[in-house]
């Protein structure tokens, strides 16, 4: 009760999880590797392009050392289309655009393929899968790689206001980036106001709701609303529930209910 | 929902209309009839003597607590005859039901009873009402969408919302004020809206 701040992450601490992403950028000075806690920095040498963290590309671009290349969707025709997919699209209609394939995973155009996860190791040896800031989704990708559509990546919010604020001498059209930008926004926060009306999936015993492609940003904000609304109905239902578990243990006392299981079972939130 | 939860408690203190069964004597203060004055009364209750004529006849009609009419009619869960059975309260009548099956967004919760959902939680405990679950599910939902769409645009006192917010019950003033408060701290982070 005293401590101040709401539940949850706020949206400067989101903002400051998502400076770890890495960007790609051009210095225009010479500086020495460094070794930083999150990892080695390589030397910057102009004008070969590096990968560095966002905060750190955002600090040298501040100091006019570099220029960060935005990253392939922080363009004005990416973000047009996934709008264009996200308002029009029938599939999408009350769903988000999908978001940049994991590594291993295959990507929207063959869904048939079966995803196989590449594992990762520390330098311990223990194995982790990577996810994001840990994923190449915000540098300037190679071409190799555009045969993708364009999605955006778990910290496009973030990633997209601090660009636009502090290099957006560096992106295509700043000014039509930034309206783009906003109008996703508006979109996908509507969709995810609307989508409470299958929120009672999540309440009762067993349910999901999937909240693929959904950024980081975007949780954030609606965290302390939604799990109110499914704590809330999950506290109107759960006399119901209770009067359904107890059939259900007597319908398997009298042996009655087989072996098959049927998907209420399977207990998985997804949030 | 932890002990010393304040909505907790204001819920058990919601009133419930109870009907006694059996005649109770030294209850009437219950009901308002002291039976001699109220100085008397004090000094009788602190001698730990019951009034004869300070009862409760069986069949009165009185609204207690919440928590008082649960325990006094649990009586008949243990096999024993119960001192009081309980009625629907007002907030959960069949009127306010079919008012709420009509237009969820129109009905003010807050005037029917500040905590309507704990309240009605509690209640569902009690009574066996598979129907009114599926009301009121779909009410908070209902309800839901709208507050979430107050929350994030705002017209201000001008809008016509004003009416609809005011009837919100205290979950929903939460629902509300979380909703409100992440747009409102997303807004000032990214610079649109300026710290107060």
């Amino acid at each position: 009760m005293a401590f101040p701040l709401p539940r949850g992450v706020t949206a400067s601490e989101i903002a400051f999880l998502a400076e770890m992403e890495t960007v790609t950028i051009v210095p225009r000075q010479r500086l020495e590797g460094l070794e930083l806690l999150g990892g080695p920095i390589e030397p910057l040498v102009p004008p070969r392009r590096a990968s560095l963290p966002l905060w750190l590309a955002i600090l040298l671009k501040r100091q006019r050392r570099a220029n960060i290349i935005p990253p392939t969707w922080l363009h004005p025709e990416p973000l047009a289309l996934i709008l264009e997919v996200e308002s029009q699209h029938q599939d999408y209609k009350n769903a988000f655009s999908p978001p940049p394939p994991l590594p291993g995973q295959p990507s929207v155009l063959d869904r048939d393929a079966l995803p196989s996860a590449r594992p990762q190791y520390t330098p311990d040896g223990n194995r982790y899968y990577a996810a994001p800031p840990f994923l190449p989704q915000n540098t300037a990708q190679t071409v190799a790689s555009s045969r993708d559509p364009p999605s955006l990546p778990y910290h496009w919010v973030e990633v997209g206001n601090m660009l636009l604020d502090a290099a957006s001498d560096d992106l295509v059209d700043p000014d039509q980036i930034r309206r783009l930008l906003k109008d996703l926004r508006e979109v996908r926060m509507a969709k995810m106001r609307s989508g409470v009306d299958v929120l009672d999936a999540a309440a009762t015993g067993g349910g999901g709701v999937a909240l693929t492609g959904v950024g980081s940003m975007e949780l954030g904000e609606e965290r302390g609303f939604v799990t109110g609304v499914v704590d809330g109905l999950r506290r109107i239902g759960s006399s119901k529930e209770q009067a359904r578990r107890e059939q259900m243990a007597e319908q398997r006392a009298n042996g009655a209910y087989d072996d098959t299981r049927d998907e209420d079972e399977e207990d998985y939130m997804e949030f | 929902m932890s002990y010393y939860d304040i909505d907790s408690i204001l819920t058990d203190a919601q009133k419930l209309p109870c009907t006694f069964e059996l005649e109770v004597p030294g209850l009437g203060i219950l009901e308002g009839n002291a039976g001699e004055d109220a100085s008397a009364l004090f000094f009788t209750i602190r001698r730990h003597r019951l009034l004869t004529d300070a009862q409760i006849k069986a069949g009165t009609r009185i609204d207690l607590p919440l928590w008082l009419g649960e325990m006094l009619s649990i009586g008949a869960r243990l096999g024993t005859a119960r001192l009081v059975t309980l009625d629907m309260p007002e907030a959960l009548s069949e009127r306010v039901m079919n008012a709420l099956k009509a237009d969820p967004r129109t009905v003010d919760l807050r005037a029917l009873a500040p905590h309507f959902y704990n309240l009605s939680e509690r209640i569902l405990e009690l009574f066996e009402e598979e129907e009114m679950v599926d009301v009121l599910s779909d009410t908070f939902k209902k309800r839901a969408a709208e507050i979430a769409d107050h929350a994030r645009n705002s017209r201000g006192a001008v809008g016509g919302g004003v009416e609809f917010l005011r009837g919100l019950d205290e979950t929903e003033r939460q629902l509300f004020r979380a909703a409100h408060d992440r747009a409102k701290d997303m807004r000032i982070w990214s610079g649109e809206a300026k710290r107060k």
